[in-house]
């Protein structure tokens, strides 16, 4: 079980990269430019959620994209439950 | 005498070899990791198998050569690289004579392999 960290926007070859790995089982947190893909209706979200991996969002990095009405499906933490994801899985991958 | 835990590691190289100083970094941890008998593996996915193309000549520019570098990794017992099997037809790269012994690896192949260390670090 992997907890993968993807901090890219959905245009961006780490996006491609990491939604290849991600699969059941794993989590992947969106942060900095990677909270683009919790857009609601966007292709970059559908492959998100296809992968079958836990999704949650940073709150504070969306908050600052003006990303506030995330997709169904994708949970909202804040910096607590970030640290709470890195307890649960013992490796990470970073996608940036 | 102390003994020490070794934790294995997979270094994962997912950038071309020019673009960014990422390939020349992940390099030096591999090298470094490998020196101190910690046990390394490679793969190589996305763009990152760029890296792997035959006949790179950084001889014009005077900068170091990745894929020389990644020649020698036999020297240090890397013998075996893992290779995303997709991104490698993509970009038409044949392994035939790629200097260490590689592994194609689908998406489900990659993640099952990512599992199985201590350790995952993304160049």
């Amino acid at each position: 079980m992997i907890l993968h960290t993807l901090n890219a926007s959905p245009a961006s070859a780490a996006f491609h990269d990491c939604i290849q790995v991600a699969t059941a089982g794993d989590a992947v947190i969106l942060l900095g430019d990677g909270v683009y893909a919790a857009i609601k209706g966007t292709t970059a979200c559908t492959e998100l959620t296809a992968t079958g991996a836990e999704l949650y969002l940073l709150s504070p990095d969306a908050r600052l994209a003006g990303v506030i009405n995330p997709a169904a499906g994708i949970n909202c933490i804040e910096m607590d439950g970030f640290v709470t994801l890195t307890e649960r899985f013992s490796r990470q991958m970073a996608w940036y | 005498m102390t003994q020490t835990i070794k934790k294995s590691v997979l270094i994962v190289l997912r950038h071309s070899p020019y673009g960014s100083s990422l390939a020349k970094a992940a390099l030096d941890v591999t090298l470094a990791t490998a020196a101190f008998e910690q046990a390394v593996d490679l793969l190589f996915l996305g763009d990152g198998v760029l890296q792997l193309l035959p006949d790179q000549d950084s001889r014009p520019l005077g900068i170091r050569n990745v894929g020389r570098q990644l020649a020698s990794l036999p020297l240090y017992d890397i013998n075996c690289v893992y290779v995303d099997a997709e991104s490698a037809k993509r970009y038409n790269i044949s392994l035939l004579h790629a200097p260490f012994e590689t592994r194609l690896l689908d998406r489900t192949a990659m993640n099952r392999l990512m599992v199985g260390y201590d350790h995952l670090l993304g160049f």
